[in-house]
């Protein structure tokens, strides 16, 4: 297992450094030109070069391109061109409220998707499965900025239970911190709930209909322990696997809340980066992203061996 | 009762019921605004971007300072002393001014910002140009020795419009013009706190203890600059729903620009003010390269006017409260002192789109497709280019509309090319209308060809009239310099105005002391 988990590591490296390659080369062939942001309006075309030129932006791919690998195989991810600061400094002061408003999120739709799915199949046909379907629909359906825009409307402005905007680091306390986020992460998370319940409902429909299962209710065991004990369990292996596939969606889906909740977390920062087309920030946090992004698969890999022994690496 | 006040009273007990009333105290000394952009920088004189310049005003002070009548008063300075043809300009600065970091401003400090400045600003390269010297007489007086005449520097060092003529320590002051600055000391009456900067999100400034405030009321960026808050907090909220949500939950005091979809709704409140906020508005702009055909032929722009009709771009920018807009046949700001209306008759009166055709199949247009670049990520080029692209279709271009983004199209309009090699023809923007109340400021009225603005207009008798203002010793002639230069621009087309538009802000009630200004006045505000 160690070998594996070693090997899997190596083997992100080869990955970064093409998701490196391939992000650097589209930056530099899109348009867009960060001089002319600093510049400003008023700037004069010759001041906008001079910035470029100031900035090493007129220097050729190759060069610009290795001078960037070399400085992040140093373990510098370079400074953004706008603000100065280091883009590790940049990435650490955002990665708080996205990690909170993920962990959130993942929490309480797999509390909430798990035991929908799984109820869903149980009583396939009935009201309460119909229910479990309509609302997922309706999660798939509605983008995610119409949801966080309701919440806000209904939950901030109105009954005025929780904030419209910002984030309270853990620090202040759990209540700010769990008050700030729990609108973005309902928001967020019911897209996410509804694509898990469907695939609960999906996969326990088809475990329900095993021999072993009933040969469970033969032996007299409990209709819970059937579900929870002995079919979930069976089920779990695609179920994790499209919690994984579906944190690339929260990832993105982050961007959106975010910015309508005003939370100053990663997706932000990447969309702030690339309208004003902050190269150094927008490289490392692509970076970032596809490093958790492979972290992910791993533990996602890693979990198939919880669930079921006849797996092994 | 409302959920979270149940919360909380069960939480904290007792203790709980004597913090509303500190909160409160402590709430009255932070404002908590929502700036126009996202503070993306902090150097006001290496870029030009309005919002940085807000920032820095509170950081940075400057040796003279322009009132809302626009007339320069000392600010950092005491005074000056000035010969009769202006070529020696003597200035001695205010005892007891210091730098956030304790250190006390000087003339090395002054002599390196002003040479800084100098490098990126449009009159200080005037100045630059005709100075013989630039010298310290002793750590608070300084001399500039100029071998032409320059009636205009008061103006220079107090005028507000970016480069601001900022003082800054000498070690910072020394970074290149063209690269941003990486410290950020100022001696403004607020210290920014780096250590708090979320850029993207939230920058925190904090009273500067050590402030030497003048004695004179706060007017604008002259006076004393009397801040009422310990600190002010710029949160920042790219979603207009999410700023006017929050503004009327009372989570921010003051939002600088909020659009105008959002106005009926905040106007609805009762706890908050909606009302304009920069007097001096803005002017939009239809920019046209003059290097490319069919541009660069003066009949080709002159038939545009004829048809383009200002009411039809200003709806389309601002809507339909008239309040906000009227039309603006001048290049000048509107209620300024040199607004004139000389030259501007093709923009007035019915539009005719036959007599537009027929000049400009007169002035040699050969049916070039027109590439239209337009900003749709910005809602007010977004409205002008639309509006425009629907006008030449009218009068028989062939359009191409580049649909881009504000970041791209910086890029683009810098190219001089052709525009089968990545070239333009026309695109949008807008001029601040404190930038354009003369033409100091005023980049885009310049016609100096290859080094004007985009576009490169060139036209010699529209740059002998800028110097005739230059050189104006009293306002009649500056504003008979104004009546020519506006009518010259519009017999040359340097670009078309497309009208002149205001923008509201709003504020909640509890918030007293704000003024109507081409920037946020942080001094003199107080909340209760």
């Amino acid at each position: 297992m160690l070998t594996y988990i070693a090997r899997r590591f190596a083997a992100t490296i080869p990955v970064m450094a093409i998701v490196a390659f391939f992000v650097f080369s589209l930056l530099y062939i899109a348009p867009g030109d960060p001089a002319a942001i600093i510049a400003g309006d008023q700037a004069t075309p010759a001041d906008v070069e001079r910035i470029r030129i100031s900035l090493g932006l007129d220097r050729p791919f190759l060069v610009r391109f290795g001078g960037w690998l070399w400085d992040v195989l140093n373990g510098d991810l370079g400074q953004s061109i706008f603000t100065n600061l280091p883009v590790t400094h940049m990435i650490a002061q955002r990665i708080q409220p996205t990690l909170s408003l993920m962990a959130i999120t993942l929490v309480l739709s797999l509390a909430t998707a798990i035991p929908l799915g799984v109820v869903a199949a149980w009583k396939q046909g009935s009201w309460i499965d119909r229910m479990a379907m309509i609302t997922s629909t309706f999660g798939f359906s509605v983008p995610v900025f119409v949801v966080g825009y309701l919440l806000a409307y209904v939950f901030a402005l109105e009954l005025e239970w929780f904030p419209v905007q910002g984030y309270t680091p853990i620090q202040n306390g759990i209540g700010p911190w769990f008050n700030n986020l729990l609108l973005p992460a309902v928001a967020l998370g019911l897209v996410y709930m509804a694509l898990i319940a469907r695939i609960t409902r999906a996969t326990m429909l088809e475990v329900l209909s095993q021999d072993y299962v009933r040969t469970a209710r033969a032996k007299g065991a409990g209709q819970r322990a059937i579900l929870f004990v002995h079919a979930l369990k069976n089920a779990a292996v695609p179920i994790v696997t499209i919690v994984g596939i579906g944190f690339a969606t929260l990832i993105g889906g982050a961007v959106v809340t975010e910015s309508v909740f005003a939370i100053p977390g990663l997706g932000r920062l990447t969309v702030d980066a690339i309208l004003r087309r902050d190269y150094p920030v927008i490289q490392g946090v692509v970076l970032m992203f596809s490093f958790v992004y492979v972290l992910v698969n791993l533990a996602v890999d890693l979990l198939y061996t919880l669930f079921d022994p006849r797996i092994r690496y | 009762m409302k959920r979270r006040d149940i919360l909380k009273s069960a939480a904290a007990g007792a203790a709980v019921l004597a913090a509303p009333a500190i909160a409160r105290a402590q709430g009255s000394r932070v404002l908590k605004f929502v700036p126009q952009a996202n503070l993306s920088s902090m150097d006001a004189v290496a870029g030009t971007q309005y919002v940085v310049r807000n920032a820095a005003l509170m950081v940075w002070d400057t040796l003279y300072g322009v009132d809302s009548s626009i007339t320069p008063k000392p600010q950092m300075c005491e005074g000056h002393e000035v010969n009769a043809d202006f070529t020696t300009w003597t200035f001695k600065l205010r005892p007891g001014l210091k730098f956030h970091d304790g250190e006390t401003v000087t003339t090395r400090d002054v002599l390196a910002s002003l040479k800084r400045w100098m490098v990126r600003d449009t009159m200080g390269q005037i100045i630059s140009a005709r100075l013989d010297a630039l010298e310290a007489l002793d750590d608070r007086t300084f001399r500039f020795r100029l071998n032409k005449p320059f009636a205009k520097m008061l103006f220079a060092l107090g005028k507000s419009n970016a480069p601001v003529a900022f003082i800054m320590p000498e070690r910072i002051a020394k970074t290149d013009p063209f690269q941003l600055i990486k410290e950020y000391v100022g001696s403004g009456p607020m210290k920014f706190k780096t250590d708090e900067w979320v850029p993207g999100a939230r920058a925190v400034f904090e009273k500067f203890d050590g402030y030497a405030v003048r004695p004179e009321a706060g007017d604008w960026v002259s006076g004393g600059k009397r801040v009422n808050f310990d600190r002010i907090e710029w949160i920042i909220l790219p979603d207009a729903a999410t700023a006017a949500a929050a503004l009327q939950n009372g989570e921010v005091d003051w939002w600088e620009n909020p659009i105008s979809d959002v106005v009926p709704l905040l106007r609805k409140n009762r706890n908050l003010n909606v009302d304009i906020g920069d007097p001096f508005g803005n002017i939009g702009s239809f920019r046209m390269n003059h290097l490319n055909p069919p541009f660069d032929k003066v009949g080709v722009r002159r038939a545009i006017m004829l048809a383009l009709s200002q009411s039809d771009y200003m709806q389309a920018v601002a809507g339909d409260d008239t309040a906000l807009w009227k039309a603006c046949p001048g290049f000048f700001t509107p209620g300024s002192a040199l607004y004139t209306e000389e030259g501007g008759d093709a923009l007035k009166g019915p539009r005719n789109y036959d007599a537009a055709k027929k000049m400009l199949a007169e002035s040699g247009y050969a049916g070039e497709t027109i590439e239209l670049v337009v900003p749709v990520d910005v809602a007010i080029t977004k409205a002008e280019g639309d509006v425009t692209a629907d006008l030449l279709a009218k009068i028989g271009m062939k359009v191409d509309y580049v649909a881009t983004d504000w970041g791209t199209t910086g890029t683009r309009r810098a190219k001089k090319d052709p525009v089968a090699q990545g070239g333009w023809n026309i695109f949008h923007t807008w001029h601040a209308g404190a930038d354009c109340i003369n033409p100091a400021p005023y980049t885009a009225l310049d016609a100096g060809g290859d080094k004007a603005w985009f576009g490169w207009p060139k036209s010699d008798a529209v740059q002998a009239a800028i110097g005739e203002w230059y050189a104006a010793p009293d306002l009649a002639a500056e504003k008979a310099a104004a009546v020519k230069i506006n009518r010259l621009s519009f017999e040359n087309v340097t670009y078309i105005p497309t009208g002149f538009f205001l923008q509201y802000t709003a504020w909640r009630k509890n918030l007293t002391g704000v003024v109507k200004a081409p920037f946020p006045v942080f001094w003199g505000l107080q909340k209760t």
